[in-house]
């Protein structure tokens, strides 16, 4: 068969190519162009590689340090670095700075991700250690600031990189939540999204041919490894992870950004890509996926729970158009991860090959198809609001207030809760607003009942529930469903019954 | 169309001020938002640029503070375009280019009383301009944030 006509090629056969200068290298986005325009066929001939990136915040990152020996040594028992604590998981000197944790005198602002990217862009960092003390290593404190250059080794370690995709996050509950989804405005006035669709590197591989164990990646600006699956990697479901590693010391703080999400915590940005070598025409089809084939959930993030309730499928082509649709509303979303810095980290690795820095790898191992990512087996439930909530009392918004007054007494409650004739929920009377209007003798309901009501639902746990009372310093909250139908009361009394128990 | 800040203070939020500025001068001017309780209030206005002198001095005859406001600082170096910010925005000041950078506009954006993007945005590259910045109150010859 004659070189023109070879329906496969190998990785060294690209790598050939790349020392001489002469491999054909598109990124993912120029390769959906090719094989739009020019087919399958043409696309093989010409492309020997297909670069992809991705820019989100990786929460479950971090980096290992070796710090080296102290005179007289210390075994670090804890450690700081610009006051965020690092752990100490093994021998003296070894350190691992987690993305996620923060800084104790700036929580939720400066983290782990801070200090990762400062030390990439080679500022100086100040470290502290304490320790109980041995007679092999003596010291018990030690202060001192650090560079990377006074580091031995400096490695970002990632558990989990390179989702395959993620979910649209919206709230639809009444009050701004703040997620490592980002902020999120109640009754689903705004949407995010993670990952870069089109661009993202498992979704050009989906069967992970070519992506596994030891594949050289584009990992933070510098060169890295894919050192195996990422934890919770759940192939099935199309939500295959990576874990990866790279020296730290060659990475650049464009591609490795500290991030603080207001109330969740601090992450880090990192900038990830992947080349796909072109061996088949299997591998051009898989490459030339377009967003309007990749789907992912609308999930409700309202919902405190594990299982969020999934609102609708969605593309990523409607998620970058802007706008969303769910139940005839429209909904903006926003994307939380960098689809800018996506493409230049394509376009980077794509400059890398092309001038022959950069050569392809094929792995040791394939990838795990078949595992599966389990919830967390627990011992012990949690208390949710329905396992405490009673029945609640009611009124008519055209009641007297007599008459509700009567009622309280009868009933021997404090919250009469207010519903229209099918049993939606209007507002809440107490009985310090009946004793108020009997004092200002106000007749007419509508006069004292509040209508901006804080509601529970019957699945949230009972713990936030509790919390939310004691935000609005109030004592009870009527328990609704999705169409604001009255359910039942929960009050602060329930929630101290509970825990004497 | 030129946009201002007054700040009322705790005597003037019960006061009609800014019908009378509008009747006694017969100019028409756009509420874009306002925040006002018992001890003060902010109002954001938009008035067209041949009128803002006067409507500005007939705002401080009445007692009002008023200032033309840079209403939001972006730190081009720290925001690294992921557009958390966008979909958040209510008066739609912030969209994408076709580079796929975030964009704010600042003619639309209506600042301090609303801040919502500012808490949202991972990168800290966004912030409030406080109104306290001396170097924003507004002269009689108001030159306008470009």
């Amino acid at each position: 068969m004659s070189k023109q006509n070879q329906k496969t090629r190998t990785i060294e056969e690209i790598n050939q190519k790349i020392f001489k200068g002469d491999a054909q290298v598109l990124t993912a986005e120029e390769m959906k162009k090719l094989v739009e325009s020019s087919g399958v066929e043409v696309a093989f001939k010409e492309v020997d590689v297909v670069t992809t990136g991705t820019f989100g915040a990786m929460c479950s990152s971090g980096a290992v340090l070796n710090l080296g020996h102290s005179d007289p040594p210390i075994k670090i028992q804890r450690a700081w670095i610009n006051d965020v604590e690092v752990c100490h998981p093994c021998a003296a000197a070894d350190l691992f700075v987690g993305a996620t944790n923060s800084c104790e005198k700036r929580p939720f602002e400066y983290g782990g991700g801070h200090v990762i990217q400062e030390l990439v862009a080679g500022n100086e960092v100040e470290l502290r250690a304490t320790a109980y003390g041995t007679d092999c290593y003596p010291r018990t404190a030690v202060k001192t600031t650090i560079t990377k250059d006074d580091l031995n080794q400096f490695y970002l370690l990632n558990f989990r990189n390179g989702y395959q995709r993620y979910n649209c996050a919206v709230n639809c509950g009444d009050e701004t939540i703040y997620t490592y989804m980002s902020k999120l405005l109640p009754r689903m006035r705004n949407a995010t999204f993670s990952g870069a669709g089109e661009f993202s590197p498992l979704m050009n591989d989906p069967d992970y041919e070519t992506i596994g164990f030891g594949t050289k990646i584009f990992l933070g600006g510098g060169q890295g490894y894919i050192i195996g699956e990422g934890t919770q990697h759940c192939p099935k479901n199309l939500n295959g992870t990576l874990m990866v590693k790279g020296d730290a010391k060659k990475m650049s703080p464009e591609f490795l950004q500290g991030a603080a999400f207001t109330r969740y915590g601090t992450s880090l940005y990192i900038g990830l890509g992947v080349p796909i070598p072109i061996l088949n025409e299997g591998l051009v089809k898989k490459t030339a996926i377009r967003d309007t084939e990749i789907f992912t959930d609308v999930i409700d993030y309202s919902v405190m729970r594990r299982d969020r309730p999934k609102l609708r499928k969605v593309s990523y082509a409607e998620l970058k158009s802007g706008a969303i649709t769910v139940n005839d509303k429209r909904i903006r979303v926003s994307s939380l991860s960098s689809l800018k810095m996506a493409k230049k980290v394509s376009q980077t690795l794509k400059n890398w090959i092309d001038e022959g820095q950069f050569t392809l790898t094929a792995p040791i191992e394939r990838l795990p198809l078949d595992t599966v990512f389990k919830p967390m087996r627990q011992t012990q439930e949690i208390p949710f609001v329905s396992n405490v909530m009673h029945f609640a009392v009611t009124c008519l918004e055209n009641e007297e207030i007599r008459v509700i007054a009567e009622r309280i007494v009868t009933k021997s409650v404090n919250h009469i809760v207010v519903t229209s004739s099918d049993s939606k929920l209007l507002g809440i009377v107490t009985s310090w607003d009946i004793t108020r209007a009997m004092a200002e003798g106000k007749k007419v309901l509508a006069d004292i009942e509040t209508r901006r009501v804080i509601t529970a639902k019957p699945d949230e746990p009972l713990e936030s529930a509790s919390k939310r009372m004691a935000q609005h310093n109030i004592s009870a909250l009527p328990v609704v469903d999705a169409e604001r139908k009255v359910l039942g009361i929960v009050t602060s009394e329930d929630v101290s019954k509970l825990l004497g128990r | 169309m030129v946009r201002i800040l007054l700040r009322l203070n705790e005597n003037l939020v019960s006061e009609p001020i800014v019908s009378e500025v509008i009747l006694e001068n017969k100019v028409l001017v756009a509420i874009l938002a306002a925040h006002i309780n018992s001890k003060g209030g902010e109002i954001v206005l938009e008035v067209p640029d041949e009128e803002v002198d006067k409507i500005v001095s007939a705002f401080r005859q009445k007692g009002a503070t008023v200032t033309v406001p840079k209403l939001i600082e972006v730190d081009s170096n720290r925001c690294f375009s992921c557009g958390s910010c966008v979909a958040l925005c209510p008066v739609e000041a912030i969209g994408v280019t076709e580079d796929l950078s975030i964009q704010f506009n600042k003619e639309k954006c209506v600042g301090s009383v609303c801040n919502i993007c500012v808490d949202a945005c991972p990168a800290r590259a966004i912030n409030s301009v406080k109104f306290s910045n001396a170097e924003n109150m507004c002269s009689s010859n108001v030159h306008r944030e470009k």
